[in-house]
């Protein structure tokens, strides 16, 4: 039976009806009926941002966390354009986030009205999908369709631009009689059957094969199915930035982060092997460097969900089209049981001791073998853009799935405190670690209110060396050390961390760090330690940007000792 | 080597889908001329077809990001021409 409800009731039951229970907003003229009709509906918890960047942010975390639909809310205008680089984040990294904007009344769009944006085209490029809501009577049918279209295939942000009037509206409204959404196939390039015989025969031809395995994997939890093809063909597996906790680090089959900051062996194996089975990845050209001189020797087998990105970067000996979980199980049983021992002891061989690079007391691997130890590896990780982030991906030991979490296509700085909000919401059981450097914290630090008024239990570790580090490190590299605007000053954040009413902690010397980090890892409420880290601390390796992978700057060059 | 591909796009017949298929084309950053668009002879979707001047495997790219696109009903290419061979004279210098 129908009842009669204002649009912006409609969306409410709309996102109940999804399963949605959490939205990360900030009201204001244009959404407005949407907020007044929000407390009618106790089972939407709405988290009051500072800004709509982290509303976006937060949806982004609590979807890669949960695996469903993150929610963000915006007003028109500014609210609406805030909301763009959360967008963009999830858009490359395949997040699927339904943003809501308000817009002002229908009379008025196109008028140039106070807090107008054409929110629909600034988004175009940046969403799977995307829709001004014309009239109340195709509200409900727009937000199941753009829930469906977030999640189905490789997953993304969509946006439903809602004009106020049309929120204010009434209209005869019917809950869904089954649950909205579900995967649409993917037009194969050729049958499932057919490319998996033809892997299968790759990889029992190669004497050098590996995986490579990206955030596809984690999207449709593939990990069972990934670790028994590595185990079952003893194939070296490689985890781009985004694949990471894929597979567990300590697995003897795993190799490491390849790309322009990949260990030397990972790399140079790539640039040995004679195959390579990508799984759910795109090879960015973080990961490949310089294409024309990518993997010279390797035959290169995609496995992928979305078609357009099979032969986009790399030029692929086989494509397949599906869901990572369901070709990888199907590749297992294709390929007959192997062993790589020689690869592997090649590959040993490639190996370097570690050049330890830094020069402090406290270095970023004890900060991260503290938080390991204190949390038990118990904890998902959320990091950043720049130098920690990529400490992070090298250096902390993930072992359990889909505990690591960052900005990786966009790189957008910013990123950590606001997402790892939406982490908490997502897993309220566990902890959650934001770590960021001096730079991209400050961008979003005024989250901590957010925090502190939903009653957030976030961990924020905070790699403060004074600099935006990573600029810093290229400019020493590649701009003869013009240290050009990357020096950055940043407030007491112990007594920040008080003005906001939360636990704070600074370390400065090794013997500081075990005791901050557990006592902070044991706060009930949020917790923030700086860690106060040398100001010359670079990530290596690192390929030149548009080098080939086997050039790696491995050490400080000696030519341009640290300053 | 650069051909020039005839393209034909299918697409719902409204602006947004529209909008969404020519910023798909203008983020390639390709060389494109000829846009054309009208009724497809299909009810409520329109024709849109233009010529991009690209290597084979960048044509192909083209068409897979055409077809993701919410609102497309199917991307291909009519014709591909070499380019003429230019004449010693009006070769460039």
């Amino acid at each position: 039976m129908s009842e009669i409800l204002t649009g912006a009731q409609i969306l409410c039951c709309e996102l109940e009806a999804a399963g949605i229970d959490v939205i990360f907003g900030y009201p204001g003229g244009a959404i407005m009926p949407f907020y007044h009709a929000l407390p009618e509906y106790p089972g939407l918890r709405h988290v009051l941002v500072r800004h709509e960047q982290a509303a976006a942010h937060a949806a982004d975390g609590y979807a890669r966390a949960s695996g469903r639909v993150g929610v963000c809310v915006a007003t028109s205008g500014p609210g609406a354009t805030n909301l763009v680089t959360g967008l963009a984040t999830a858009h490359m990294d395949s997040s699927p986030v339904l943003a809501i904007t308000g817009q002002v009344g229908r009379p008025m769009i196109g008028r140039d009205a106070f807090q107008e944006t054409d929110i629909i085209g600034v988004t175009l490029p940046i969403t799977k999908y995307n829709h001004l809501v014309q009239d109340v009577t195709e509200l409900a049918d727009r937000v199941r369709e753009a829930i469906a279209i977030a999640q189905e295939g490789r997953p993304g942000p969509v946006l439903l631009d809602v004009p106020k009037d049309v929120q204010n509206q009434r209209a005869p409204y019917n809950p869904p009689t089954r649950p909205v959404g579900g995967p649409v196939a993917a037009r194969p390039i050729r049958p499932l059957e057919e490319g998996v015989a033809e892997a299968a025969r790759l990889i029992a031809e190669a004497e050098r094969p590996l995986l490579m395995i990206g955030h596809g994997v984690i999207l449709s939890a593939a990990y069972n199915e990934v670790r028994a093809l590595a185990e079952r063909t003893g194939i070296p597996v490689i985890t781009t930035l985004l694949g990471i906790s894929a597979f567990p680090e300590a697995h003897p089959l795993h190799l490491g982060m390849p790309g322009m900051h990949g260990e030397v062996h990972v790399n140079r194996a790539i640039q040995h092997a004679d195959l390579i089975v990508g799984i759910g990845l795109r090879f960015d050209d973080r990961v490949t460097g310089n294409l024309a001189a990518f993997a010279p020797q390797a035959k290169i087998v995609h496995i992928e969900l979305d078609p357009s990105e099979i032969g986009k970067n790399v030029k692929v000996a086989l494509g397949i089209v599906g869901d990572a979980r369901e070709v990888t199980g199907r590749l297992v049983r294709a390929v007959q049981p192997r062993q790589c021992t020689a690869w592997r002891e090649e590959i040993q061989g490639f190996m370097r001791p570690r050049v330890e690079s830094y020069s402090g007391d406290l270095s970023p691997e004890a900060i991260l073998g503290a938080i390991y130890e204190a949390t038990g590896g118990r904890c998902t990780i959320v990091t950043d853009v720049g130098q920690h982030q990529m400490w992070v991906a090298k250096h902390y030991p993930y072992q359990r799935a889909n505990t690591h979490i960052t900005s990786g296509g966009l790189g957008a700085m910013g990123f950590a405190v606001p997402a790892a909000m939406g982490v908490h919401l997502a897993r309220p059981g566990e902890v959650v670690w934001a770590i960021s450097g001096d730079g991209g914290f400050q961008m979003n630090m005024a989250e901590i209110a957010s925090m502190v008024q939903e009653g957030l239990s976030v961990k924020m570790a905070i790699f403060n060396n004074g600099y935006l580090g990573m600029v810093r490190q290229w400019q020493q590299f590649f701009h003869e050390k013009r240290y050009s605007c990357t020096p950055i000053w940043s407030p007491d954040y112990v007594k920040l961390a008080a003005a906001y009413g939360i636990a704070g902690w600074r370390v400065e010397k090794r013997d500081e760090l075990e005791a901050a980090v557990r006592e902070a890892n044991a706060e009930r409420g949020p917790a923030l330690v700086e860690f106060v880290i040398a100001q010359d601390a670079n990530v290596y390796p690192m390929i030149p940007p548009g080098g080939s992978l086997s050039e790696p700057i491995e050490a400080q060059p000696a030519a341009t000792p640290a300053s | 080597m650069s051909s020039s591909h005839t393209v034909a796009v299918l697409l719902d017949e409204d602006l947004l889908t529209f909008n969404r298929v020519i910023g798909v084309v203008r983020r390639r950053n390709l060389p494109v001329a000829g846009i054309t668009v009208g009724p497809s002879g299909r009810p409520g979707q329109l024709r849109l077809t233009f010529l991009v001047t690209t290597d084979d495997a960048n044509a192909e790219r083209l068409l897979r990001q055409l077809e993701k696109a919410h609102g497309v009903r199917e991307a291909q290419v009519r014709a591909t021409t070499s380019p003429a061979v230019p004449q010693p004279s009006e070769a460039l210098p």
